[in-house]
């Protein structure tokens, strides 16, 4: 779970679908078909005309410079720059999550549960647990709310519905203990790691 | 209790993020702006293109059809316009990860496909008296494959098996219905050989 804007993700590669479908059709067509092919030859030369143009009206006296062009490479820099910073939405951002905060009304003073009380307590939990391989918590704060995320990698072959059930009364507990029924959400995973672990010890 | 918080995460743990795609396509188009830019620039200072001028890039590209065997202009617009297709498939397709979202009270569970089918081929092994490497479990979003090939000799119920793995599978408590299909595998060779 992080901040990844899926949305853009997705717009951007529609957009450049798009484009791309437009202009791969269109110069397949052009090359396929003569009378196409005319079109497309006499439009891009009157485009690169235009350019052309543009540049020669917006020449610099007294040098080959011609502000179209400088304004072209700012363009390009610009749209460079841009997408760059469209790529760091990818990283996600994580700070500490804080499950409760008691505020400070309490006779003790202030009484502050973090993530790290919840994963620390779940771990431990789960480590006597036979049908898990590994078990890591995380917690996230999706829409101003915080979520706990219990990632486990079963053992091969484990029944995921015990590990669900085991998990899910063990957060009955933590909410419980810390008086904060955080909301959480409980991910199980195969893979090499649960393939090269080994068997579950036959005798408990 | 599911809230929308949940159900959002739900979703997106469930869904492709489309971040690779994303990156690449992104990093296509810096290097191609930077690629521009660094032309226009020494076409400004009437310095010798890298590659080639802007103006005769596009010169070249105007005159791709009178220039250009028909067959390569052709090839390569469809290439073109085939990853741009890919591209808008990619946006549109949910792009569901294959796993299976489980009932859990009032919280939410997210179950690989993986971790489903060698819980199932477990159970079926177990129950039926079969070896666990002679039975097969594919879990799909949809249905369940299972596949059992007992070898020669070895008589296995069907409908038994079936039973059993729709009863695994109603306990798992998938939030999504599957259809169970069991098929029980006796290759003649096998046969022969016995």
């Amino acid at each position: 779970m992080n901040d990844t804007n899926r949305a853009l993700n997705r717009t951007v590669l529609m957009i450049v679908g798009v484009i791309l479908l437009i202009g791969g059709g269109a110069a397949a067509t052009a090359a396929a078909l003569p009378a196409v092919g005319d079109v497309w030859t006499s439009s891009g030369k009157a485009a690169v005309d235009a350019l052309r143009a543009a540049g020669d009206a917006t020449a610099i006296p007294g040098t080959a410079l011609s502000w179209a062009v400088i304004g072209a490479a700012v363009i390009a820099i610009v749209i460079a720059v841009v997408l760059f910073a469209s790529l760091t939405t990818l990283v996600s951002r994580r700070s500490r999550t804080v499950l409760r905060s008691s505020g400070s009304q309490t006779p003790l003073g202030r009484v502050t549960i973090t993530e790290g009380f919840a994963a620390d307590a779940v771990k431990n939990s789960l480590a006597r647990e036979g049908d898990v391989v590994a078990a890591s918590v995380t917690a996230h704060t999706v829409r101003d709310e915080p979520v706990l995320h219990v990632s486990i990698t079963a053992r091969q072959g484990a029944d995921p519905r015990r590990v669900v059930d085991h998990v899910d009364r063990l957060m009955d507990g933590l909410a419980a203990v810390t008086g904060a029924d955080t909301a959480a959400y409980i991910s199980i995973h195969g893979g090499l790691r649960s393939r090269f672990a080994s068997d579950a010890a036959r005798v408990s | 209790m599911t809230t929308p918080v949940l159900r959002r995460v739900v979703r997106r743990e469930t869904h492709s993020p489309r971040s690779v795609a994303f990156a690449v396509v992104v990093l296509v188009a810096i290097i191609l702006a930077l690629y521009v830019a660094v032309e226009l620039v020494l076409a400004l200072a009437a310095q010798p293109a890298l590659l080639v001028r802007p103006v005769a890039a596009l010169e070249w590209l105007a005159g791709l059809p009178g220039n250009a065997p028909v067959a390569a202009g052709v090839a390569g617009g469809l290439v073109v316009a085939a990853i741009g297709l890919w591209l808008v498939v990619l946006a549109v397709a949910p792009g569901r990860l294959s796993k299976h979202e489980v009932d859990a009270g009032g919280r939410v569970a997210v179950i690989d496909n993986g971790v489903l089918a060698a819980a199932l081929a477990q159970r079926v092994s177990d129950e039926i008296g079969v070896a666990r490497d002679r039975v097969t479990v594919g879990v799909a979003h949809r249905s369940v494959d299972v596949t059992v090939r007992p070898g020669a000799g070895i008589p296995v119920d069907k409908t038994q098996v079936t039973s059993l793995a729709d009863a695994e599978i109603a306990a798992l408590k998938l939030a999504r219905p599957v259809r169970t299909r069991v098929r029980i595998a006796r290759p003649d060779d096998e046969e022969k050989a016995a």
